[in-house]
């Protein structure tokens, strides 16, 4: 479990994390959310003993990373924004080096570098030096180096930045793969990203957190209405008052006509469980349906959402406090 | 660390880095050796092997921040820094790992110059080695301390070219201490210059470079090499606090 407490930095005078607690728990994907700039990146530094923390608690698994580093980093496995690896070096020696200074010796090591290239398919890469790698698979590489060692945790900020989109999907299939012996937290600014592979997320923006709560549940907060549209053929009037008749939905919002006789109805309602009533109801009207499918808000409208808007004053204070802040000619003794 | 360590080695030894700055330094070092033996005049035909080492501090000066320069700030550059900072080892570790490893280059180069001396032997002439011993371990400790200048430079900036310019600038200051201490100002005040030829390695290296082994010198160019790796694991450590 990986338990970040009131956690605040500041550069300078700037906070570029305001005071954010999450949870991880264990064998869970955690997706990090946010538009670029947002703090997720220094938030990952800062779980994984890059970065010291301006105030709060980082624990992972019980560990506090500012008191007893070494221990607390031996159980993360951290894939940077840019793979750190070293241009000079060929693919096998860095990650032997990699895994030497995690500490694993001998033929513990060979295995592990061995098994690390072969779960990221750079096992013919191998002998190639880094330098010459494209960036997906210097990408690979990194995440190759954060494999080894067998960290319960591993931390991934943006994992599939620059691969193509087969390997988009091949690192995906690993990261879903890896839930069953450790932990993920994955960082992301792509939706669908977040959306295949996690479970929970955290949305994060100007520093605070937005919204915390599964994937399916943010959905469900942005209202529980969804659009039901039923493609039907027949009477545009019959079908209309037919399926107006079902309780617990409103009224035909749209007919969209599609061809002879055939259109397509939009209907809102509260939630997806009418769909049955008003295909029972068309059913027994002799009316045939050709296809029927519902529409949520997406996710990515609740991040938009969540996202978009400035974070608002508590109250007038607190913006006095930062105008005082913001403008260096701005004299306290004048009031 | 010991990977770090041979990870550093690598670095050196797997360009052609270590091997032009090896060649570069054997050239200088055999200019100063045939210009010697063509010096040569009078009835004992002596020479000093330590006199080259000290007329080479000057060339040294521009190697030794070419092997340096890149410790910590190449590192920075790429982003590699993260993943030895997110290792379970410590800066203190980090820092000693690779002091010694371009220690480790040094003496190589060093060794090497061995060749003069054994040329000088083998071809009839005498060679007093006890002193000649204490000539290199003042030589390689003085390139210790310029060694731990650099790495502290390294650590500063981004860029390596800035990385060596800093260390030719610190390096150059540490060779003409002795210069500011005998400079007219200084005549007039002999405390001020007495406090500053304390911090000479000019006058110290001289001792060892004429076979006198003094106890002082040796604490003295150990605790300015502590002082500087010191500084440098106190430098990378704080980097970490203030970026951003």
């Amino acid at each position: 479990m990986i338990e970040i407490k009131n956690l605040t930095k500041f550069y300078g005078n700037n906070a570029a994390v305001k005071n954010i607690s999450f949870t991880v728990k264990d064998h869970e994907i955690l997706g990090f959310l946010g538009p670029n700039g947002a703090g997720k990146s220094t938030t990952m530094n800062i779980i994984t003993g890059y970065l010291p923390s301006s105030g709060g608690k980082v624990l992972i698994g019980g560990t506090d990373i500012a008191e007893n580093p070494s221990e607390a980093k031996r159980k993360i496995g951290y894939l940077p924004e840019i793979p750190p690896v070293y241009p000079d070096m060929k693919v096998k020696e860095y990650l032997k080096f990699a895994a030497g200074i995690k500490g694993i010796k001998g033929a513990e090591k060979k295995a592990q570098v061995e098994d690390a290239m072969e779960k990221l398919k750079i096992k013919d890469m191998e002998n190639r030096l880094i330098r010459n790698l494209s960036k997906g698979y210097k990408q690979r590489v990194g995440f190759a180096q954060a494999l080894l060692g067998n960290p319960e945790y591993l931390i991934l900020d943006e994992p599939t930045v620059g691969l193509d989109p087969s390997q988009v999907v091949e690192v995906r299939n690993l990261i879903m793969s890896l839930k069953k012996d450790h932990t993920i937290i994955l960082s992301s600014h792509i939706l669908q990203e977040i959306q295949a592979v996690c479970e929970r997320v955290v949305i994060i923006s100007h520093g605070e957190i937005r919204a915390m709560d599964t994937i399916k549940h943010l959905e469900d907060s942005m209202g529980t209405s969804v659009v039901i549209n039923i493609k039907a053929e027949g009477d545009r009037e019959k079908i209309s008052a037919c399926i107006s008749s079902v309780a617990g939905i409103g009224s035909v919002t749209e007919v969209i006509p599609e061809g002879d006789n055939v259109n397509t109805y939009k209907i809102s309602a509260e939630n997806d469980d009418v769909r049955k009533d008003i295909l029972s109801a068309l059913v027994k009207n002799d009316i045939s349906v050709s296809e029927v499918s519902s529409e949520r808000p997406s996710l990515e409208e609740v991040f938009v959402q969540l996202t978009a808007s400035a974070p608002k004053k508590r109250d007038l204070r607190d913006l006095l406090n930062e105008m005082e802040s913001e403008n260096p000619y701005y004299d306290k003794e004048e009031q | 660390m010991f990977s770090l360590y041979k990870k550093e080695l690598q670095s050196y030894f797997y360009s052609p880095f270590a091997y032009v700055i090896t060649a570069l330094f054997l050239l200088i070092f055999s200019f100063a050796f045939s210009s010697s033996i063509s010096d040569l005049s009078g009835t004992q035909l002596t020479f000093s092997f330590p006199g080259m080492f000290y007329s080479n501090l000057y060339f040294f000066i521009f190697l030794i921040p070419a092997l340096t320069m890149r410790m910590f700030s190449e590192e920075r550059r790429t982003g590699t820094e993260i993943l030895l900072m997110t290792s379970p080892l410590n800066v203190f570790q980090i820092v000693i790992a690779k002091f010694l490893a371009v220690a480790t280059v040094y003496l190589t180069m060093l060794v090497l110059t061995l060749f003069f001396p054994i040329v000088t032997a083998a071809t009839g002439g005498g060679v007093m080695w006890s002193s000649l011993a204490c000539g290199y371990l003042g030589f390689f400790l003085w390139g210790l301390v310029c060694l731990a200048i650099g790495m502290l430079m390294s650590s500063f900036t981004e860029s390596p070219v800035i990385a060596a310019i800093l260390g030719e600038g610190a390096m150059l200051l540490l060779v003409f201490i002795d210069g500011i201490k005998s400079s007219g100002l200084f005549e007039s005040l002999p405390k001020a210059a007495k406090v500053i030829g304390q911090f000479s390695t000019n006058e110290r290296f001289v001792s060892f470079s004429e076979g006198i082994f003094k106890l002082s010198d040796l604490v003295f160019f150990l605790t300015t090499i502590i002082l500087f790796v010191g500084w440098t694991i106190i430098s990378v450590e704080k980097r970490r606090w203030s970026r951003g």
